[in-house]
């Protein structure tokens, strides 16, 4: 599914440069369900965002699909992971100015998918969630739960092969948590690769490999 | 796709109502502004534009050569006509005219009665090519006689309709009008009106030959060293003529023909467009546009759209980091930069859509509170303007252009992850600070320059009006007895004596036009100092003994006029008897100056005072005596009655005095100090308009300014709180959040402060007297713009000031 070789990512601070990532080499298959864990400042969810190609990495190479990312314009790259990835935030971020039904939508809007189309699938996912009856509220008035429920779906509602999650149920309580790892464990057993980056034991647990960072380095 | 943009976008609006409110309110103001004042624009320059050949249309005009100045005429001598007709082929069609007075008409109502219309304006006496030369459509009547020979009157169908409301046109024609009990003319048609802006508003054509005889005895209309400004003469000339050359043939013409023209006199074409703008020569029927005014406009509007824009681009920038997660969410999820410019620019275009919807709304209300400024005719009527409705679509394209771009360049350029991660690029922040704070300063730069015009004008015009003209102001009431009636000289003696019975008139006066008048009658005299003889232009002004006395004149020498039937001494001002060399004007006095009768002694030398606005500086002024010339009545009121009714019982018995001698005229009258107020109508329209502009400008960057402080004041809230828990005052948080904004407005007094001195110095050049641009000027605008601006920051402030930090600091 992916491959980073050598990745390393700092910044400048005071003309040193601050290492958050340090020589990161790993490889994940396709079906795999990944734990990233690790301390805070430890470089979890860098690494998460350089998988997701929404940030780049200082150095290293980075292989996607068989393609090389690294080597990618930025309109490329994002033509790659409108296709191939979702991604699922700890703080959700919905867009508040629209409703659950839009939120859904918008990411087949912009792969162009034609409305009566984007009314069958989103249709279906709310259907599928058990979100139906809350399509024509905003993220306001639903509970965290509910609006991390919104987000998964809006991550998955353009098929992506790969689910990036940063702490998915770090603002949720339990049993809200406990339900979102189900679902993505299902998903996961539907084909869906994830990667998620997690504080909580248990959470890690439901995945098939857990990978322990500190200070920006994959302990062994 | 569509509806969906929409709705998000009003939901989006909605979300952010103080700022949606305040971008809509700016540039509402700007469109406005820029919409009535397009129509003013495009009504003043469409003047002729409705006549068939315009562009090679002209007017004759005359320029008479004083000795010291030009004398330049929109009229011509009425030979001229004939002989241009007769020796220059490249006229291609003319037509001659002359502008009656008002005029009594009388028109029969059914055999025996008959209705009259004490003053009927817009008549003029017209040749038999009038109405073809202007394309009057004919409704009734023969077109090609109906102005031949004389005694023959065309009416225009709202005319006809006044005169005859029951009768359709064809009966009209063959009706009689009798115009000053004296001529007859028979209806030989009926024309429809201009429908377009034209300066040919007139509506009564008599034919020229019924009163050729007339105006010759009365105005010298076929004499060459005659020029009326009623007298017009129009051409087209033949497609392809050079211009330069028919003026070059048309001044040969002259040359040839002049007879008795004790000046040296042109003649020019000029072009039609050009009449209704041209103050040289006047416009055709008095309605003059003036191109500087229509240019300041101009200026105008594009500075409040300019300031509307900017309040747009601030507000929009400003509010970034607010927006900044859902651009940091719509990139993630596959949205590219070009989609979101799309998507901002189209939220300006919908944004500015409802500013125009808004501003249409108001424009009736705006065109009602700014009439002065607005021409008479000029309508407001979108589905009958289709120019119009392209002129918004084109105004909504631009505007949402210049207000989206910038800010759609900045907002769709966040990197999604930073949005994420919750900071925003500080560097990048920075820079768009500095745009920001350069737009507001250029807002306060021109609202800074507007207070500071406006404080000149209205400087300018209380010192035009205070100016010691060298008279007395105050309590004089002027009228005149009627032009065209019988036996005037007779009956003002009568008047006279009556009035001097009245027991509120302090002093009487019955002469020529008052010290200061809107129009003055020039002539030229010559006075021989040395053996040389001197020959200057001067204005001459005619009064009798008691004026000098009622207007409070006062003589460096001799004695005020004896009252005489004919000119038989002259007083003269101080100007004059200087400029003929004398260094003490009193040496004048027992020297004789002469016009075209003879050497008359000057018996009196005044001291300057001014006949017109402080525009002109003071000339060489004569006064004389001349019985005839004196059709102006003077009267100066007891003070007793000024706070009493004592001044209105004193003219309504002048009124019935006057009535008792002229039944058949209306008693007009007028206060002096009101009429030299009016000398100044320009300058306070100006004043008006400059009020306007300021109050529009400041209060459209205050907008921008409340904008701006709401959201920085949002940004700082933690920081307040911190900083109050440490123990900072409510006035320190006020002046540490205010102090920023107080330095870009200074900074913009700074830089409009130079500018307004330049501009306004220029302006004053206008004037021969003139006020100085005082410090104080400058003073009172900074402080008055600094304390606008603190107050707008207040509104904000204060509030953030105290609100209790702890739930500021209570961490999410």
């Amino acid at each position: 599914m992916l491959e980073l070789k050598h990745i390393s990512k700092w910044y400048n601070v005071g003309g040193k440069p601050t290492f958050i990532l340090k020589d990161i080499n790993l490889s994940i298959q396709p079906g795999e369900f990944v734990s990233i864990m690790g301390p805070s400042g430890s470089g979890k969810s860098t690494l998460l965002h350089i998988m997701g190609m929404l940030d780049d990495a200082s150095e290293g190479e980075y292989y996607f699909m068989e393609q090389a990312v690294h080597t990618l314009k930025e309109k490329q790259r994002s033509h790659l992971y409108k296709q191939h990835i979702g991604f699922v935030f700890q703080a959700y971020h919905l867009i508040d100015e629209l409703t659950v039904y839009e939120n859904i939508e918008t990411p087949l809007i912009y792969q162009n998918i034609k409305s009566s189309e984007r009314k069958a699938l989103v249709a279906d996912i709310l259907d599928r969630f058990n979100i139906v009856g809350k399509k024509d509220l905003f993220p306001t008035q639903l509970s965290g739960g509910q609006q991390q429920l919104v987000g998964i779906a809006r991550a998955l509602i353009a098929k992506p092969q790969l689910l990036l999650a940063d702490e998915p149920t770090g603002n949720l309580n339990s049993k809200q948590g406990e339900e979102i790892m189900e679902l993505f464990k299902q998903l996961n057993d539907d084909g869906v690769t994830i990667v998620q980056v997690t504080h909580s034991e248990k959470n890690a647990a439901y995945g098939s490999r857990i990978i322990n960072l500190l200070d920006g380095r994959i302990e062994q | 796709m569509f509806n969906h943009f929409i709705s998000i976008t009003f939901r989006s609006f909605w979300r952010h109502k103080a700022f949606t409110a305040i971008n809509i309110a700016g540039l509402a103001i700007g469109i406005s502004a820029s919409l009535v004042i397009y129509l003013i624009v495009q009504y003043e320059f469409s003047y002729e534009k409705c006549m068939k050949d315009g562009d090679r249309t002209y007017r004759v005009v005359t320029n008479m050569h004083f000795p010291n100045m030009d004398f330049k005429n929109g009229g011509v001598p009425g030979v001229l006509a004939g002989t241009m007709r007769r020796e220059m082929p490249e006229i291609e069609s003319s037509t001659q005219f002359w502008m009656a007075n008002e005029t009594k008409v009388t028109v029969p109502v059914n055999g025996e009665n008959t209705k009259t219309f004490p003053k009927q304006d817009e008549i003029i006496y017209a040749d038999e090519y009038y109405p073809s030369f202007i394309g009057y459509e004919w409704l009734a009547g023969n077109s090609s006689t109906a102005l031949q020979g004389p005694n023959k009157v065309v009416l225009t169908e709202s005319r006809a309709k006044l005169y005859f409301p029951t009768a359709d046109p064809a009966s009209i024609v063959g009706q009689t009008i009798i115009y000053d009990d004296s001529l007859q003319a028979s209806v030989t048609g009926v024309v429809k009106d201009l429908d377009a802006v034209t300066g040919f508003t007139f509506k009564e054509f008599l034919s020229m030959p019924t009163v050729e005889r007339l105006l010759n005895d009365r105005h010298g209309f076929l004499e060459w060293g005659n020029v009326n400004s009623a007298s017009q003469f129009f051409v087209r000339l033949k497609a392809g003529t050079d211009v330069h050359k028919a003026n070059a043939t048309l001044k040969a013409v002259r040359k040839k023909h002049e007879k008795d023209a004790y000046l040296e006199t042109d003649h020019y074409f000029q072009q039609l467009y050009d009449v209704h703008f041209n103050g040289d020569y006047g416009a055709i029927n008095g309605e003059r546009g003036h191109k500087p005014t229509l240019y300041g406009l101009l200026a105008v509007a594009a500075f409040l759209l300019v300031l509307g824009c900017i309040n747009f681009i601030n507000l929009t920038t400003a509010q970034a980091t607010q927006r900044a997660k859902e651009i940091g969410i719509r990139k993630t999820i596959g949205c590219t930069k070009w989609q979101l410019v799309r998507k901002f620019m189209g939220e300006t275009l919908l944004l500015t859509v409802i500013a125009t919807l808004v501003s249409i709304g108001i424009a009736p209300w705006i065109l009602k509170v700014f009439e002065d400024f607005i021409p008479q005719g000029l309508k407001f009527n979108l589905a009958a303007q289709p120019q119009l409705i392209l002129f918004i679509v084109l105004l909504i394209l631009v505007v949402s252009w210049l207000a989206g771009i910038y800010p759609a360049l900045v907002l769709s350029r966040f990197r999604p992850v930073q949005v994420l991660k919750n900071n925003i690029s500080s560097s990048s922040q920075t820079r768009r600070a500095y745009v920001r704070k350069t737009l507001t300063v250029a807002q306060f730069v021109i609202a800074q320059f507007f207070i500071i015009a406006t404080l000149v004008v209205g400087k300018q015009i209380r010192f035009g009006l205070n100016k010691e003209m060298g008279f007395r102001k105050d309590a004089i009431v002027n009228f005149s007895i009627p032009n065209n009636t019988a036996n005037p000289h007779v009956r003002k003696i009568t008047l006279y004596e009556k009035l001097k019975a009245i027991p509120g008139i302090e002093r009487l006066s019955l002469a020529g036009p008052p010290p200061a008048s809107p129009g003055i009658s020039s002539t030229t005299m010559k006075h021989v100092r040395e053996g040389k003889e001197i020959e200057t232009t001067v204005e001459i002004k005619y009064a009798d003994t008691s004026y000098f006395q009622l207007y409070d004149i006062k003589f460096i020498a001799g004695r005020p006029l004896q009252q005489s039937d004919t000119i038989r001494e002259y007083v003269v001002n101080e100007s004059y008897a200087r400029f003929l060399g004398y260094q003490n004007p009193a040496d004048i006095v027992g020297t004789t100056v002469s016009r075209d009768r003879g050497a008359m002694p000057v018996v009196g030398v005044i001291k300057d005072i001014h006949t017109k606005s402080v525009h002109s500086a003071i000339t060489p002024l004569v006064y004389a005596s001349m019985k005839e010339m004196n059709s102006n009545f003077h009267v100066l009121l007891s003070p007793s009655g000024e706070n009493t009714d004592g001044w209105k019982k004193t003219i309504a018995s002048i009124e019935k005095a006057y009535k008792e001698i002229f039944p058949e005229a209306e008693f007009d009258y007028s206060f002096f100090d009101e009429t030299i107020a009016k000398f100044y109508k320009k300058e306070q329209q100006t004043a008006g308009l400059l009020n306007w502009s300021a109050g529009l400008a400041i209060f459209i960057s205050c907008l921008g300014l409340l904008g701006l402080v709401i959201f920085t004041t949002n940004q700082r809230t933690k920081e307040i709180g911190i900083r109050k828990v440490l123990g900072a005052s409510v006035m320190q948080i006020v002046s540490l959040l205010s102090k920023d904004f107080m330095k870009l407005v200074a900074l913009a007094f700074v830089i409009a402060a130079p500018l307004a001195w330049w501009a306004m110095n220029d302006w004053l050049q206008d004037f021969a007297y003139r006020t100085n641009i005082s410090w104080w000027i400058f003073a009172v605008s900074g402080a008055a713009m600094l304390l606008a601006a603190l107050l707008t920051l207040s509104i904000r402030t204060i509030r953030s000031a105290s609100a209790n930090p702890v739930g500021s600091l209570r961490n999410e």
